[in-house]
């Protein structure tokens, strides 16, 4: 569909309150490596590749589920210039988990790295190495392997208690009680009730219940997985990959290969984009083996095929929601029960289930009762793992459908039933204290929330007026409107940390090392904004270095949305630090107290104006002139939040649907967050859209789809189609005013809260349109046809 | 993909002859080639032979096989004569980069059920011509294909034609679900439709039905609609239900004929 | 089998297999700006210029590139720093790996059209160019501001 003549929204000129507070924060200041991308400089890790690297290539299970008999590499050996052929015999069996995620980790143990069991077309089965790639290739189609094949499990609404039992083996265990069940192919569960739920649901006038299933969805970061190791002149191990946690990688890498992890070095050059497909160990392992046997490097790069096939996808859930209310539409109930789909392994299998509901329910805080409940359950498909909203888009896909369900059924605006029964700055929820990623979660109070704002610019900006939601533009063609509001996370609080080193050097810049993860999203930019506003210098005076584990001090890593609150708080104390120790030695050169000394504009002066001296200057005394007095001066601190406070968002979409065909186009997709204080305006604007690209594509275009024996039919990007620009109109994000008092400068995160609110927006613009609602995704033409012809056959 | 041996022939003399007595396999766009896991044994290379142009001829215009998708999508000739047909049958294929690559001999020979382009070229009574002198209607080899190694020269079109290409999609740059050109030739009303999934065809008796009114009215346009729908066969594939297909298709082609009639 | 052409001007013997693609072949012979994204040439991440077309490398056989001309967004280093100057002012640069292909394409576009052309017909042509980062806006917006400047001079 084209439709870019559609009126471009009510500029903004307005600037943010923080843009004309801060100096650097809060300014669109170009990323550091920009233009050094565009150019494609050699910077991902198939561009840094040693010479003389061998090429790996994985010999994969055909079957869904099947045990492995022999494996025999004598004809791939056969072949000149074959090096090597790898089993589940060379590597020690410790069950491990792939999830990146902090320890101990929150994911069952459940995975060798080679194992006798395959769990899904694509389950890894041999390693080979080969002189040339196409050498490689052939070798392992050449590898002759005996399965006996068994039935698989390929419904997850038949999974659990299923006799067929898809983890039998010893050994695996739980880091914690999460409700492992293995023998009921349970990865997970969990529950937990505020209040009595039942009671309130019998007792409100008004009820609604809404069952939606949102179904697996793939990453399709552009740049493949790679990764590529090699034996240091101290004869450790290093590894070069696309990782979004380099630390959570070396451990349990180490734990696998039973290796002190001192012989670890795990480095992220530039990635080509994660969305959480890179949250997990993926091809680590394989290169790592190779080198480790041979001595030499060695290097995968996963075929997009491999891609689809064999890293992650998200879960796929079934969320049902019920609402207790009163007629005038205040809530009183309500009740969240999730089936997640964990795929073969179980990682992310119990935070993602959780986050369904910690990071949605809170959003409507003022019931009286509520409860979140279900379980995740393991199936003969490729694993499932971290995606962008994290369980937060499943669950409010669920939520959000039901709350416009009781709109109609009260009959008010939808919007107004959201500012009614919405969480305000000053309050809190008591799901936050209970509900954690894992664990228990921790008390919040809401210090910012700028929902009513962001919700007042929405409706100017879609132009929403309850009393003409729809209108016929051709003969059964019709445009209406449709909105959602959403909530995420900045980090996770008490679980990730961060950490922070700066060094002046001479010539009066500043090294900055962060062992926070830039994906692509430009943290580095603006962790280096954080930097400059504290030191009041310019970015041109930081220098950024990130994510290596010899070199760079720790980080969790970048998920949940915790690099702008948690590396970016780490940043911040160090800068202070940094400032206070740069101040106390020029102070103690002056002979006089730190306190009497003045610094601004890269200069330090006494506060009765005598003596001055600059930066620059002091940067050459400190490491050339001082004599004994000369030292390095730089400072390391640490972050670890106490709390997540929630990014905002609310959305208003207008499409367009054929209701002859089923067609269901987004003309308009408006969104005004709330990140607090968005560092860098331009960057937080555009990982919101992006976000919103994504969970347009959810709703819409993108299923991971598979045949009756379990082989994935949607294995590239013909036949899993990811949006390009002339598949929607116009997205328009804006961000309102807001500041968080525990966030560096006044921020939160805007990482993961885009994609959060497009499938139910547009199923609830649907709904409007037609009266029909839409819960099986994605809404394909063909799938709405046939609601729309299933409505009308009712009413007939 | 492997090619054992490659040959870059400058006469269609030659390479018909290395495609005839040495089992070439010819190799038109290529952009295929890349996904075809197999080994070709002796790839003969048609760009050396001068086939890329699209020109007129006495009373029809001749497109040679090597003229790409981009060049359909922007020649003033085919736009001059066709109006906005080829622009607008070939601009959903991926992208501008592809386009300058896939040509349409690569597309006819291929018989390809997803195509948009063979769809277009059956509604327009296109033939094909095999070298050396060998013409066929198009949408007859569609069918049928051909029994012997063939190299594919050119397509005839008619000198000028009114018709309109419709389709459905799950999203902009996907294979279609279905698709339909209608066309009014001067003379008479011709419908094709392809991606059933399987490859084109024309509708004769939705054709019957229009005849050789230039104006048929709304209700014989949504007969002949529906006529299409029940005179041809449909599948299901990942992307779509045969029931879908045959749902829609009368919605496609009574707004493709009814922007034809005007 | 051994093909010869240019790439980026500089005149290049290179060693191939007659059914290698270019990608591979570009890449093996040191660039690196051209990327694999996808496989089944969906992407657009490789995109080339081939005597000043835009193409898909990954779907361009390596030896039909004999005597011809191979550009890639090094080739045209000084105009591709002028849009990406645009590019990183909007804050539309994210990972990256769709940039050099896409920018390339940007311009190309830009010597194809006689005037500028509109925002329909600049995602028309754009459209094999896919960004999984971004919804594509602010890219709009830098190819609009580019364009303007560019006739402006």
């Amino acid at each position: 569909m084209q439709n870019n003549d559609y009126p471009t929204p009510l500029p903004n000129d307005a600037t943010l309150e923080a843009t004309e507070k801060f100096n650097v924060v809060a300014h669109d200041l170009p990323k550091v490596d920009g233009e050094g991308l565009v150019l494609g400089r050699p910077a991902y890790t198939d561009d840094l590749v040693p010479p003389n690297a061998l090429y790996v290539k994985l010999v994969r299970s055909p079957h869904a589920f099947a045990r492995i008999l022999s494996i025999d590499p004598t004809d791939a050996l056969a072949l000149p210039g074959v090096v090597c052929v790898l089993t589940w015999k060379d590597v020690p069996r410790i069950p491990i988990t792939r999830a990146g995620q902090g320890n101990p980790e929150p994911s069952p143990h459940d995975r060798f790295i080679l194992d006798e069991y395959v769990r899904y077309v694509g389950d890894e089965v041999a390693v080979v190495a080969a002189e040339t790639e196409a050498l490689a290739e052939k070798a392992a189609g050449l590898v002759k392997v005996e399965y006996q094949k068994l039935k698989p499990v390929l419904d997850f609404e038949h999974a659990l208690d299923n006799p067929i039992v898809i983890h039998p083996e010893p050994g695996i265990h739980e880091m914690f009680p999460i409700g492992f069940e293995p023998k009921r192919n349970i990865a997970a569960a969990y529950h937990m009730e505020i209040g009595d739920v039942e009671q309130e649901l019998a007792a409100s006038p008004v009820k609604v219940e809404t069952t939606v299933h949102t179904q697996a969805q793939q990453h399709v970061a552009l740049e493949p997985h790679t990764a590529f190791s090699y034996i240091d002149l101290q004869g450790r191990l290093v590894i070069v990959t696309s990782t979004q946690n380099p630390w959570h990688t070396r451990r349990l890498l180490g734990l696998a290969f039973q290796m002190p992890l001192r012989q670890i070095r795990i480095v992220k050059p530039r990635i080509g984009g994660g969305f959480g497909g890179k949250q997990h160990i993926h091809v680590e392992p394989y290169v790592a083996m190779v080198t480790m046997k041979t001595g030499r490097p060695a290097r995968l790069a996963l075929t997009r095929r491999e891609v689809f096939e064999a890293t992650f996808t998200r879960h796929e859930m079934r969320v049902k929601v019920r609402l207790g209310a009163n007629p005038d539409g205040k809530l009183r109930a309500i009740d969240m029960q999730v089936l997640s789909n964990t795929g073969a392994y179980g990682e992310h299998a119990l935070t993602t289930f959780m986050v369904a509901g910690s990071k949605t329910l809170p959003l409507y805080n003022k019931v009286s009762a509520v409860r979140f409940g279900g379980h995740v359950v393991y199936t003969n498909k490729v694993s499932a793992g971290a995606f962008r909203g994290y369980g937060a888009i499943q669950g409010l896909t669920g939520l959000e459908a039901a709350m416009d369900e009781l709109a109609h059924k009260v009959g008010i605006d939808p919007v107004e039933l959201r500012r009614n029964n919405m969480l305000h700055e000053g309050e809190t929820s008591e799901v936050f204290r209970i509900m954690g990623e894992g664990t228990e979660g921790v008390a919040m109070n809401i210090e910012s929330c700028k929902l009513e704002e962001c919700i007042a610019r929405g409706k100017e900006l879609i132009g929403w007026d309850f009393t003409q939601l729809v209108r016929e533009v051709a003969p059964g063609v019709l445009r209406a409107k449709g909105m959602a509001i959403a909530m995420q996370g900045s980090g996770i609080p008490l679980i990730d940390m961060g950490s922070a080193r700066i060094e002046l050097q001479d010539g009066g810049f500043f090294k900055l090392h962060v062992g926070a993860t830039d994906l692509g999203t430009g943290s580095d930019t603006i962790l280096a904004q954080i930097a400059a506003e504290e030191l009041g210098v310019d970015m041109a005076d930081i220098v950024v270095y990130s994510s290596d584990t010899d070199h760079t001090p720790f980080d969790v890593g970048a998920y949940a949305s915790s690099t702008t609150y948690v590396s970016g708080s780490a940043v911040l104390k160090a800068a202070r630090s940094l400032k206070a120790k740069l101040i106390e030695a020029v102070a103690e050169k002056f002979g006089v107290a730190p306190k009497d000394i003045v610094y601004t504009q890269k200069t330090f002066m006494t506060a009765d104006g005598t003596k001055s001296l600059s930066l620059n200057d002091f940067s050459y005394d400190t490491l050339y002139h001082d004599g004994e007095k000369m030292k390095t001066i730089e400072a390391t601190e640490s972050f670890s939040g106490s709390k997540s406070p929630p990014p905002y968002l609310a959305a208003f979409v207008e499409i367009e649907i054929d209701t002859e065909t089923g067609k269901v186009n987004v003309v308009h997709y408006v969104a005004v967050a709330d990140v607090g204080t968005p560092i860098n305006p331009n960057l937080a604007k555009v990982q919101i859209e992006g976000g919103l690209l994504q969970g347009i594509g959810l709703a819409l275009y993108e299923d991971v789809r598979y045949s009756e024996a379990g082989h994935m039919l949607s294995h590239n990007m013909m036949t899993y189609p990811i949006p390009s620009r002339e598949d929607v109109g116009r997205i328009t994000v804006e961000l309102v005013d807001s500041y968080e008092p525990s966030g560096p400068f006044g921020a939160k995160s805007a990482g993961e809260i885009g994609i959060d609110t497009p499938p139910a927006a547009i199923a609830n613009a649907i709904r409007n349109a037609t009266g029909v609602r839409l819960t099986e995704y994605p809404f394909t033409p063909e799938r709405v046809l046939a609601a729309l012809k299933a409505a009308k056959t009712q009413h007939t | 993909m492997e090619i054992l041996k490659y040959a870059c022939p400058q006469s269609t003399d030659e390479a018909f002859r290395l495609i005839r007595e040495e089992h070439g396999t010819a190799i038109g766009g290529a952009a295929w080639l890349r996904t075809n896991t197999k080994t070709i044994a002796l790839g003969v290379d048609l760009a050396g032979l001068g086939l890329g142009y699209v020109r007129e001829i006495g009373d029809h215009i001749e497109v040679g096989a090597m003229t790409t998708y981009r060049e359909l999508e922007t020649n003033p000739l085919l736009r001059a004569r066709f109006g906005a047909l080829f622009e607008t049958t070939v601009s959903h294929v991926v992208g501008v980069q592809l386009r300058n690559i896939i040509t349409v001999g690569g597309t006819v020979a291929g018989r390809y059920g997803f195509s948009d382009l063979n769809t277009t070229l059956c509604a327009l009574g296109a033939q094909a011509v095999f070298y050396p002198d060998q013409i066929i209607d198009l949408a007859q080899f569609i069918e049928r294909g051909a029994e012997a190694p063939f190299l594919l020269e050119k397509v005839l079109l008619p000198a000028s034609a009114k018709g309109t290409y419709h389709q459905m999609r799950i999203s902009e740059n996907d294979f279609p679900i279905i698709n339909t050109t209608a066309v009014w030739t001067g003379s008479e009303w011709r419908i094709a439709v392809g991606s059933r999934p399987a490859a084109t065809r024309l509708c004769p008796k939705a054709m019957a039905l229009l005849g050789a009114d230039p104006h048929p009215s709304d209700d014989i346009l949504a007969s002949a609609a529906r006529a299409a729908a029940d005179e041809l066969q449909f599948g299901s594939d990942i992307r779509a239900s045969a029931e879908y297909r045959r749902e829609i298709l009368p919605v496609l082609v009574r707004r493709a004929l009814m922007e034809v009639r005007g | 089998m051994n093909i010869t052409l240019r790439i980026n001007g500089k005149l290049e013997s290179i060693e191939c297999l007659p059914g290698e693609m270019l990608t591979e072949v570009l890449r093996r012979a040191g660039h690196f700006e051209v990327k694999k994204g996808c496989d089944t040439g969906n992407c657009g991440a490789c995109t080339v210029l081939v005597d000043g077309k835009p193409v898909l490398s990954c779907s361009y056989l390596a030896v039909r590139a004999e005597g011809k001309e191979v550009t890639t967004i090094q080739g045209l280093a000084d105009e591709a720093k002028k849009f990406a100057a645009f590019l990183t002012a909007e804050g539309a640069d994210q990972c990256g790996f769709c940039a050099p292909g896409f920018a390339l394409t940007v311009l190309a576009m830009k010597d194809e059209f006689s005037s500028i052309p509109d925002e329909a017909q600049i995602r028309h042509y754009l459209a094999g160019n896919l960004c999984r980062c971004s919804g594509y806006e602010g890219q709009i917006r830098a190819i609009k501001k580019y364009l303007e400047a560019q006739h402006a001079e």
